[in-house]
């Protein structure tokens, strides 16, 4: 079955080749024909990627020791579901899955595009097979996931232990639906230029993309974190890894278009700049996967050294010097239609939210590369520490966190002062009460930016919360119906809007969370003999004995450990180590319990035969907030996107008279 | 074996992208022109909203009447001009 692996990989790059031309000579002759054979081209890209797909799965399934994917990422004694997900284990084998959901984001654009966009469809195929092509180039001539070994082992060298867990199976394939999902805003974005329609049609197409990819890109992110969190076992749960970063540049920057798009929709502006950012989005999105595989930086998620990284630079200078080349020739009829009326305006705290987070996206891009480019320019690899990351990030994330809360209280166009006063008063009245605990928190400005994150979460939350009440208010009055009732219909008659909100509710939660953990977490190690007990962070840990097992797969050994508080005993964990026979490798197995106030965190760093155990205790305040902040971000953005469908009976207003004015 | 799935594999997909060229198929819609008629909506569309929008922040003390009657008014010429390019494009389909 390998050689049919092999086939259908090169089948799908012809296919994605002769889809680049089909569409690209529709488009330069006009005959309709030829678009509809390159949009079968891309379904024959997804047959054959799919083909793949399953194959691969069947040799890994089948203990296929003869390929060399299955050989150094399975082995006799892997279950079944980490032998599906040992698929994206292997460099090639990540990108067979990246190239497969490409795949069926193609489908998907050809689909929902039969009876729209058709004067675009040609180069939006062109551009997405376009990136088909190379991934399908990669994988049938420089990294075959088919490639075979001789002599074949007895048993393989097993998936690295580290991804053998439940948080793994699915952070990377949400991180992969993200990035390739970006492709598709991009394509259109190429087509909208290429064909000069450049209208708001292209966003109104892209829009749904954009926060779908951004809501896998969102749970990607959360997911690793909370893998890092639990599978590392160093008690954090984000080290601004060149990986990690490699995520969050993409992110970032398409979280500033999703707000700068509002702007090009309502009032006309910034049409250039959502261009740029569609481009940067795609353009980062590639960056990631470069930096995974070219082994230019060392990093605890990378494949290591590899010969990749000049091919995915290749493509990356390609498609930036051509879109920014096309947007160029493009700038005359990108002009806005309006121009910003007063810095203090609903557009402007868009600008600045934008500047804000494309400013962080620069900042940690350049943290990221400073080592390569240190080398470039000095020969020496500087590598740039957490404390790097967490000064520039502290006053950015302040500084969103302060116009999360001030941009939807704020109108279009302007905003008078005495508007400002009556909106912001409630707001500011709690921010202030906050400030009582929290500069006692802050312990002498120690942890200023702790207190200060707050300060302004109260503060964001009150203008949210405000926002609303005062929607359920009207909606209350207008339409008689229960208060429970008109916050509901506040969703359904402005899903966008109100759901926004929510995301910003989870924004909130995570800003304040990591603010805390950061500033107030407490670590200490203890060695207790069975028996024994010791305090760190005002807990008490008691050895209550150890544990050992094995089986076939793995070693383990554990101590379980009462935790008690002013001498209440609350919990008893289990923190042990395994070690996986195959890979003589260790793997820590962390203890945690939860509460909302804090998390209590202990590894097992060793267990003498005679009882001894050395521990390390985290507590870490407010952790569980960050979680439930991806959630709630998940939860209201699915809101926002969520097709609306018009109520029964609700009539477009009326235009002509300004007297006759219905809401609904 | 392998050789002969290889070889049906390839023949069906080169039927399936060649088809539409074989039966000269068209793409399913007449005329582009749908596009813009479809353009001008999902803009009449987001202006109305956003006329509804302004009533709401208006109705909730989210914004002056000096600044609601400006907002409202510009919002309500664009989409009385939306709606005459889409009345035009209507005509323009018509045979």
């Amino acid at each position: 079955m390998t050689l049919v692996g092999r086939a259908a990989l090169l089948l799908a790059f012809a296919a994605a080749i002769y889809a680049v031309v089909a569409a690209l000579w529709s488009r330069r002759t006009g005959r309709r024909e030829f678009l509809a054979s390159a949009e079968r081209g891309v379904w024959a890209v997804f047959i054959t990627t799919t083909t793949s797909v399953f194959i691969m799965w069947g040799l890994l399934l089948g203990n296929r020791f003869d390929v060399a994917d299955v050989a150094g990422y399975s082995n006799l004694t892997l279950g079944w579901r980490y032998k599906i997900t040992a698929l994206w284990g292997s460099q090639a084998g990540s990108l067979l899955l990246w190239m497969w959901l490409l795949s069926i984001a193609a489908v998907l654009v050809v689909v929902t595009n039969r009876r729209r966009n058709r004067d675009l469809m040609p180069v939006v195929v062109a551009v997405l097979m376009g990136v088909a092509a190379f991934f399908t180039s990669v994988l049938s001539f420089i990294t075959s996931p088919f490639a075979t070994v001789s002599p074949v082992p007895a048993d393989g060298r097993g998936l690295n232990p580290l991804l053998q867990n439940a948080y793994m199976e699915s952070h990377p394939p949400m991180l992969y639906i993200g990035y390739v999902g970006l492709s598709v805003p991009f394509a259109f974005a190429i087509a909208a230029l290429v064909t000069r329609r450049l209208d708001s049609t292209w966003i109104t197409s892209v829009r749904r993309w954009t926060i779908l990819s951004w809501i896998f890109l969102t749970i990607g992110i959360v997911l690793g974190s909370r893998w890092a969190y639990e599978e590392l076992g160093w008690g954090g749960y984000w080290a601004w890894d060149p990986v990690e970063n490699a995520a969050l540049m993409p992110w970032l920057v398409a979280t500033a278009f999703l707000h700068s798009v509002m702007v090009q929709e309502r009032r006309g502006m910034l049409r250039i700049w959502n261009m740029v950012l569609v481009i940067l989005t795609f353009t980062l999105a590639l960056f990631g996967t470069f930096l995974t595989r070219s082994g230019i930086l060392s990093s605890v998620h990378a494949f290591g050294e590899s010969t990749l990284g000049p091919y995915f630079l290749g493509l990356i200078i390609v498609i930036l010097v051509g879109s920014f080349a096309l947007l160029f020739t493009r700038l005359p009829a990108l002009r806005s239609q309006n121009s910003l009326e007063s810095y203090i305006s609903r557009e402007a705290i868009f600008l600045y939210n934008n500047l804000l987070l494309v400013g962080l996206a620069f900042a940690v891009f350049w943290g990221t590369m400073f080592p390569v480019l240190s080398e470039a320019v000095q020969g020496e690899k500087i590598t740039v520490g957490q404390g790097f990351f967490n000064q520039v990030t502290a006053p950015i994330g302040l500084a969103l966190l302060f116009f999360t809360g001030v941009g939807p209280l704020i109108s279009w166009r302007k905003a008078s002062a005495r508007e400002l006063r009556r909106r912001f008063a409630a707001p500011l009245v709690v921010a202030v009460i906050a400030i009582i605990p929290a500069v006692y928190l802050a312990q002498d400005g120690a942890h200023w930016w702790a207190a200060a994150a707050i300060v302004l979460g109260a503060f964001t939350v009150t203008c949210i919360v405000g926002e609303y009440w005062r929607g359920m208010k009207v909606r209350h009055q207008l339409g008689g119906v229960s208060w429970p009732g008109a916050f509901g219909q506040l969703f359904v008659r402005n899903r966008r809007r109100f759901g926004g909100y929510v995301v910003h509710l989870g924004v909130v939660s995570i800003i304040v969370a990591i603010a805390c953990q950061g500033a107030f977490s407490s670590q200490g190690d203890l060695a207790l003999r069975t028996g024994q007990t010791g305090e760190v962070a005002g807990y008490q840990f008691t050895n209550d004995g150890g544990t050992r097992s094995k089986d076939d797969h793995k070693m383990s050994v554990g101590v379980k450990l009462g935790v008690s508080e002013g001498g209440n005993r609350f919990a008893t964990l289990e923190p042990g180590v395994d070690v996986f026979l195959a890979q003589q490798q260790r793997s820590s197995e962390v203890a945690v319990d939860s509460s909302p106030f804090r998390d209590v965190y202990v590894v097992l760093v060793g267990l003498t035969p005679d009882g001894l155990a050395r521990i390390s205790v985290f507590v870490n305040p407010m952790m569980m907030w960050i979680w439930i902040g991806g959630v709630i971000m998940v939860v209201g953005s699915l809101i926002a996107v969520w097709p609306s469908r018009r109520p029964r009976g609700a009539a477009a207003p009326s235009v002509v008279g300004a007297d006759d004015r219905v809401p609904e | 074996m392998a050789y002969v799935l290889i070889a049906v594999i390839s023949v069906l997909l080169v039927a399936l992208v060649a088809w539409p060229l074989l039966t000269r198929q068209q793409d399913p819609l007449p005329a582009y022109q749908e596009d813009d008629r479809r353009a001008v909506e999902e803009e009449l569309q987001r202006s109305l909203d956003a006329i509804r929008e302004i009533d709401m922040d208006h109705r909730a003390g989210n914004l002056s009447d000096e600044d609601f009657e400006a907002l409202d008014r510009d919002e309500r010429a664009r989409a009385v001009e939306l709606m005459r390019r889409r009345d035009t494009l209507a005509g323009s389909e018509e045979p």
